[in-house]
């Protein structure tokens, strides 16, 4: 009996290794840096469960992988990793309706020789729908990491290419060595976008529209003739394989939609148009023109992943004699701005229920626009519902996450105070259950008069700066202003040519890594330019890129040090 | 039995539903234009003549007429009042122009991209134009199918602008466009005989892909098999078939002449030639094919095809029977074609009635729409232009511009800032006024911008 009973407690010891080790793989960890346990609790929080539902001090355990337990009276697994959830917020992981996350872009093909620019090979045309964006994810990706520090945990992924580049995936934003593991779910949608072969046909949006119609109805004669074939085929010619139209068999009978990369609204009606004549299911995707078009979706009864890009807010002239036109043409811009920043709450109020697609959105620009969208009308529920269980009820995973239920993954998402705070910081995501932390950044108290007096060390760039910038036709001089405004800088670039001076936007010095952007005006044509370098001392080494152009050129700065 | 006809009804009144709702409705409107020189085009000119229009149509012509209840007056007095004008080529309001890369795109067409955010619209109804036949560009042999549109501006959906009910037209070209393509690229044509051979060839084609597709559409078993679609081909069989009118881009006699014959081959009749500066050469010979002209008043030696041609074009073309129209193919021009109608006045002496049928009825025609526009008749589309001066003078100044009967232009109610769409990113800029010489490269070269030029741009 005392035997049976010491075998019995040591049973109990052992089994919880066992399950580990399989959860393991059986394998060993030589670096060490595998989780100890994948049972987590996250105590005493205040958990939002889904948009509207929040609990107070309350409890929610992760188990290998999903959620186990949320609640009051919650007891808590021996092996669990504790986090006194005291102060900190619980809701679910973002998600993803549209985004290029985990995707590697793959080298641009060259351009085969004697291409028959009429009849390209497909790869060249891009159209390779029977592809999978699975082939181009790449678990090192830096996007996933970007991506999943903002919140998100799932992502809708599509491939990166031209018109039918292939079929989108559902990942979950894990840290794992094989993309097999990101995957959620395979082949969910087919991406299409508006993009033509350079030089080929379709070479723009004419040829575009026309072989996707072309496309379409040649699958849907060439479906039926398979399904004749092979229900019987004597007598009937053999169908040709054609992997082109095979992928399309789902679209057309309805199994599989239409993702459509639509970001003005053009675009939008155009996918619309398509819909309309071929009768697919329509996803429209990265959309960022949707004010004037609530009655037509609902109509086509497309579904919605709105753009998470926003425009930037114009800044009016400061000069004091400006005339009555720029006045009036500055009011325009700012009217028109806050239709984009607006319509976000007016198709809700229409009734369109979207998710978000950050496409073409960059992570560190997530909150800051969710923010805007806030302040122009959208509750913060109807912010987050986008974020978790619209985008999952549109992308049909709602059974599995979108909210924080029992038997859900563990996808979770836990910040320092209510995250639509402006001053909210992430400090765990849980993706299927795995935990990433997350440094809090104490906020710097505003010292001004202090800085001011310390700029004879590295660690401030405020001051005035003289620049030259080579270009292949010569050299460029002038002066950068740089101040700082409460918590940000601002600056001022003015060329030694009596060209127009230009703000210096988005300027971010981090450890010695000075950044910023400016914008040019050629002919009416807004040409963006970002500068990244280093500050050493009063040195400053940086490359000015335009992305537009694919070209970038050095730019070295010196700071005045003010004589004493 | 019962269920299924009622499913049937059902099923009918739905799509009835989603047909009235896809044909989005645009707007009508009703006015009394009173007391002015009406410009009839079909049945001279009117003096002190009132003009009513109800729901957007010409509801009657004549003296003391009144205005129903709501419709706006519009005192014409001293005014001269005309149908609006028709550009039978432009290529405003289109986001794309040219399919290039293949020399046969009848599957493509203009109505994918039509703009109804380009303010160049505007700007045409400044200058009394109406409508325009939004063409797709030169660069193939077969080029896309055009548009007709009315210019109903301040719409954001393009399919506002659809002439609604004009006939299907497509765009051809002959001569150096497409064979400098064919040469750049190292394919057919690479000279006008291989133009030729293309046209045939395609058209040969689609009289097989007709005969394959009758042949499927006659058989009665369950178990046939389509042959391959090619929405390409189906448009050329629609071009056979007279539903779609070509508008072939031209200049030498030669080609136009070879064109009628390949026509005449294949039993094409709507033919209307596009540029066309050699067709005073061949002016019979197209009057007995019954082909139009759409020509410019006095615009050539631009590259070696068109330097030779003469501005008594469209004069000498009217008096042989050749219906002729006047177009633009600019965005500049299209805002003062009457000046170029006025100028077949000055070459060849047309009477005012010749010279304005060149831009308004004619061009109609041409676009086979002139049972709704082109004139001021009772029943047609009010579409209207009215101008301070006859609108052959070249004090002429267009003054209010109505399609079916709404003004979307007066000079006395003409805000500054026309735009539909702005970029909150754009910048705002004092005007100024360029270097042309400076500047001519780094315009041209839009898409290879030099970022030196860019940054020294004083």
């Amino acid at each position: 009996m005392k035997i049976l009973r010491k075998s019995f407690f040591r049973l109990l010891f052992i089994l919880p290794l066992l399950g580990l080790a399989t959860l393991a793989n059986a394998q060993s960890d030589p670096t060490g840096e595998s989780a100890a346990t994948r049972t987590y609790a996250i105590t005493n929080a205040t958990i939002i469960q889904a948009p509207g539902k929040m609990m107070e001090e309350g409890t929610i355990v992760i188990t290998d992988g999903l959620i186990t337990a949320v609640g009051k009276n919650v007891s808590i697994p021996n092996n669990a990793e504790v986090i006194d959830g005291t102060d900190m917020f619980v809701y679910p992981g973002f998600i993803d309706g549209m985004a290029n996350t985990g995707a590697d872009r793959p080298e641009n093909l060259e351009r085969p020789d004697n291409l028959f620019t009429p009849d390209p090979p497909n790869d060249y045309a891009g159209i390779t729908p029977e592809h999978h964006v699975v082939q181009q994810i790449k678990t090192n990706e830096n996007s996933i990491g970007a991506m999943r520090k903002v919140g998100f945990t799932v992502s809708h992924t599509v491939p990166y290419g031209r018109m039918l580049p292939g079929s989108g995936a559902l990942i979950l934003l894990r840290d794992v060595d094989h993309p097999d593991k990101m995957i959620l779910s395979e082949d969910v949608s087919m991406f299409t976008q508006f993009v033509g072969a350079p030089g080929a046909y379709p070479g723009n949006t004419l040829g575009i529209m026309a072989k996707f119609r072309d496309l379409y109805r040649n699958a849907a004669y060439s479906k039926q003739h398979s399904e004749l074939y092979a229900s019987n085929p004597a007598g009937i010619e053999r169908p040709t394989r054609d992997r082109v139209s095979e992928a399309f068999y789902p679209v057309v009978a309805k199994k599989k939609p239409i993702f459509y990369d639509a970001s003005n609204s053009l675009e939008a009606r155009r996918a619309m148009r398509l819909q309309n004549e071929l009768g697919f299911s329509l996803v429209l995707g990265n959309l960022q023109e949707g004010w004037d078009l609530a009655d037509e979706i609902k109509e086509s009864g497309a579904k919605v992943f709105m753009s998470l890009d926003l425009p930037k807010e114009p800044k009016d002239s400061k000069d004091e004699d400006k005339s009555e036109e720029t006045k009036n043409l500055e009011e325009r811009r700012m009217e028109f701005y806050k239709k984009y920043v607006a319509q976000y709450s007016e198709l809700k109020s229409a009734g369109i229920k979207f998710g978000f697609s950050t496409i073409d959105t960059r992570g560190s620009d997530v909150k800051d626009n969710l923010l805007t969208i806030i302040e122009n009308g959208l509750s913060e529920d109807d912010a987050l519902a986008a974020l978790t269980t619209n985008a999952a009820d549109l992308l049909g995973i709602s059974s599995i996450t979108g909210t924080l239920d029992e038997g859900k993954l563990g996808n979770v998402m836990v910040t320092n105070a209510p995250y639509f705070e402006k001053d909210s910081q992430i400090k765990f995501v849980f993706v299927d259950g795995d935990k990433h932390e997350y440094e809090i950044k104490e906020k710097k108290k505003k010292s001004e008069n202090t800085s001011e007096t310390t700029t004879e060390g590295t660690s401030s760039i405020v001051g005035t700066w003289n620049y030259s910038f080579s270009t292949p036709q010569g050299e460029q001089t002038g002066t950068m202003v740089i101040k700082k405004d409460g918590d940000f800088f601002t600056g001022v670039l003015t060329s030694d040519d009596g060209t127009p001076d230009n703000d210096m936007l988005n300027i971010s010095f981090v450890d010695g890594a000075l950044d910023f952007e400016f914008s040019i005006d050629a002919g009416g044509q807004s040409i963006d330019v970002v500068v990244n370098g280093t500050v050493t001392g009063n040195e400053y080494e940086a490359e000015a890129s335009v992305p537009a152009f694919n070209v970038s050129f050095p730019l070295l700065a010196t700071k005045e040090v003010p004589e004493k | 039995m019962k269920n299924s006809m009622i499913h049937k009804l059902f099923t009918l009144l739905i799509l009835a539903l989603f047909a009235s709702s896809a044909n989005a409705q645009v707007k009508k409107g009703s006015v009394l234009i009173k007391n002015g020189t009406v410009l009839t085009i079909t049945n001279g000119t009117l003096e002190n003549t009132d003009v009513l229009v109800k729901d957007g149509k010409i509801d009657r012509i004549g003296k003391n007429l009144k205005a129903p209840k709501g419709a706006e007056e519009v005192d014409a007095t001293g005014l001269f009042v005309m149908p609006g004008i028709i550009d039978a080529h432009s290529h405003i309001a289109g986001t794309s122009i040219n399919e290039g890369t293949s020399q046969v795109t009848s599957e493509v067409s203009m109505e994918d991209v039509v703009d109804p955010l380009d303010v160049s619209i505007y700007r045409a109804l400044a200058g009394g134009v109406t409508s325009i036949h939004l063409m797709h560009g030169s660069a193939n042999v077969i080029g896309g199918q055009n548009e007709t549109l009315k210019l109903r501006w301040g719409t954001t959906n393009p399919d506002d602008l659809r002439f609604e009910g004009a006939p299907r037209t497509i765009k051809f070209a002959l001569g150096e466009n497409p064979t400098r393509g064919g040469r750049s690229r190292g394919i057919q044509p690479q000279s006008r005989m291989g133009v030729e051979a293309m046209l045939r060839n395609t058209f040969n084609d689609a009289l097989k892909y007709r005969d394959a597709w009758n042949k499927y559409r006659a058989d009665k078993s369950s178990r046939k098999v389509a042959p391959e679609y090619s929405l390409r081909l189906e448009t050329m069989v629609d071009i056979l078939e007279g539903e779609v009118l070509v508008h072939c881009h031209s200049y030498r006699a030669d080609e136009i002449y070879m064109l009628m014959k390949v026509f005449a081959d294949f039993g094409i009749e709507r033919l209307t030639f596009q540029h066309a500066n050699e067709a005073y050469k061949v002016a019979p010979e197209l009057a007995e094919f019954g082909a139009s002209a759409s020509v410019f008043a006095d615009w050539w030696a631009y590259k070696l095809e068109v330097y030779y041609s003469t501005a008594y074009n469209a004069a000498i073309l009217t008096k042989n029977g050749v219906n002729t129209s006047i177009n633009s193919d600019s965005g500049e021009l299209i805002r003062h074609l009457f000046h170029e109608a006025a100028k077949t006045q000055k070459y060849g002496d047309l009477s005012d009635n010749e010279a304005l049928a060149l831009i308004t009825l004619n061009p109609a025609k041409q676009l086979g729409i002139n049972d709704r526009v082109g004139s001021i008749e009772k029943g047609k589309d009010a579409d209207i232009a009215i101008f301070d001066k006859h609108p052959l003078s070249i004090y002429a100044v267009p003054q209010m511009t109505f399609v079916d009967g709404v003004k979307y232009f007066d000079i006395n109610n003409d805000a500054a800032d026309q735009r539909i769409y702005i970029d909150p990113e754009s910048t705002i800029q004092d005007v100024q006024i360029f270097d042309a010489h400076d500047h001519h490269l780094c315009m041209e070269g839009a898409n290879v911008v030099n970022f030196y030029d860019l940054l020294n741009k004083q």
